[in-house]
């Protein structure tokens, strides 16, 4: 395992950027990236009423407000959302931005998960970065998990 | 002049959207598109196969990422290699560097639907970058998602960009559908045709031209009929959208063009007397009522009109009811 983290976020973690490097040691044939968050949806109405009145004084003009706010239940339930994005050690390898809370990725030389670059995987620093677009529960955890399947030994990472 | 109906604003299940690249293009040929730009959110990965389904299909690919930051939401086009920028160091204050780099990777840059409400609802969607200089920005998406006339967040992006348009800065605008997945819709559709500039000198590939002539903002963008405009001085010169008059000349006349034939059987207005106005700087300074029909109009400038900063020709209608602009031509520049 080249990562396994966890880590409980905070509102005040919205926009940032949480760069987990790694050191790949020798080349491999396969990567994989597991990634799942929760709590995903703010079930909590009353809280996102007030998220949606900040947001609206915040994005909609003021003559158009109050409208706005009148069918703001359209917009439920508020989410969190984190992406994760990957670097080898020489290029961009792509990022995975979608919705769902809990991601099975791989790179590998002839495929790869889309919204990755498929490729070679060659040694040296490997960076994933999750990025915290929005966190709107009172607390949000990750857990991360990165392993390589070795060429030399072929065991399977998902059986 | 060969105007390119385009879609600059898509998504495959490579980031968020729920097709893959061959649906998307298949989409597009069935709404009469001759091209895309796939933007995907945030990686470049979808266009691996991108060759073999241009050929497949006639369809022109232009490779695309939109940087899907927390501050904006922003359309880069025209280049393999814009993955390269790297999105993730974005700032309030940055993005020029951002754009400077999309440039040198051969890229061009827009600001995606501005004015979409932001966080937490869409995370990003909201223009919040700091610009300094505009002049950086290429384009700007002023029609965002279907039955874009009337949607209140274009028509301030729409705002914004006339704004920029009076304070004199030369800067091209677009439509977007932001399309992320093939479902049936009644909406009118928009499309932004990009005119194709004819060169046997040097031959360039069709995405490389239509990158072209979005950079030189020879573009026009409807929901149905295409609309084109040219200027013509008193000495018979004739200057075409994107270009600029320079000073010196005089007398001028507007002649607009209308194709209602384009994309046949593909969009739908009421009949009814259209309206064609060319307007600017100088506010509206021609107008008349068209029909239904292609047509070339002459629209000759007052003589008593100053010398606008830009115009741009509209056409206006009734659309299910409501009154709209039902297509723009860009700017005009005068010198």
């Amino acid at each position: 395992m080249l990562i396994d983290r966890m880590q409980t976020l905070k509102p005040e973690d919205s926009r940032s950027h949480i760069r987990c490097p790694f050191q790949l040691e020798q080349s491999a044939s396969k990567m994989f990236i597991h990634f799942s968050y929760g709590p995903k949806l703010l079930d909590d109405r009353q809280q996102a009423r007030e998220l949606m009145e900040e947001c609206v004084e915040r994005y909609i003009e003021p003559e158009r407000r109050s409208l706005v706010l009148g069918s703001m239940d359209r917009y439920f339930p508020l989410s969190n959302l984190i992406t994760v994005s990957v670097d080898d050690p020489e290029t961009y390898r792509g990022a995975c931005h979608r919705h769902d809370p809990e991601q099975q990725l791989f790179l590998g030389e002839s495929a790869s998960s889309p919204g990755l670059t498929k490729g070679r995987l060659p040694s040296g620093l490997w960076s994933v970065t999750l990025s915290v677009h929005s966190i709107v529960t009172d607390t949000c955890e990750y857990r991360l998990r990165i392993w390589t399947e070795d060429p030399t030994t072929d065991q399977s990472a998902f059986s | 002049m060969r105007w390119l109906a385009c879609e600059l604003h898509t998504h495959t299940n490579h980031s968020d959207g729920k097709q893959t690249l061959e649906e998307l293009t298949a989409g597009a040929r069935r709404l009469g598109f001759d091209c895309i730009a796939l933007t995907d959110h945030n990686t470049m990965s979808g266009l691996k196969d991108r060759e073999r389904i241009e050929s497949e299909t006639g369809l022109t690919i232009i490779p695309g990422m939109e940087w899907t930051t927390f501050y904006g939401h922003m359309v880069t086009v025209g280049s393999m290699s814009l993955a390269a920028a790297d999105w993730r160091r974005a700032t309030p204050g940055n993005i020029a560097e951002g754009v400077a780099e999309v440039h040198r990777l051969g890229g061009l840059a827009g600001l995606a639907h501005p004015y979409r409400i932001g966080n937490p609802v869409c995370t990003g969607c909201y223009w919040e970058f700091e610009i300094q200089d505009w002049r950086e920005i290429d384009y700007i998406e002023v029609w965002s998602k279907t039955f874009a006339p009337i949607q209140a967040d274009n028509h301030r992006a729409f705002g914004l960009w006339t704004e920029l348009l009076n304070a004199g800065v030369r800067i091209a605008a677009t439509s977007g559908r932001d399309w992320h997945e093939q479902t049936e819709t009644d909406d009118p559709l928009s499309v932004t045709y990009l005119g194709l500039e004819e060169r046997s000198d040097e031959p360039l590939t069709v995405a490389a031209a239509a990158m072209a002539a979005l950079g030189a903002g020879r573009a026009s963008v409807t929901i149905g009929p295409l609309l084109t405009m040219e200027v013509r001085s008193e000495a018979g010169r004739a200057y075409g959208i994107g270009e600029a008059v320079p000073a010196g000349a005089n007398g001028f006349e507007a002649r607009a063009q209308i194709l209602f034939s384009v994309r046949q059987g593909l969009w739908e207005l009421e009949p009814q007397p259209f309206r064609l106005l060319i307007t600017g700087s100088a506010g509206t300074i021609a107008e008349r009522t068209i029909e239904p029909a292609d047509g070339d109009y002459a629209l000759p400038f007052p003589p008593d009109a100053s010398r606008p900063l830009w115009i741009r020709a509209e056409l206006w209608g009734v659309v299910r009811g409501a009154s709209v602009r039902i297509a723009f031509t860009n700017a005009i520049y005068f010198d």
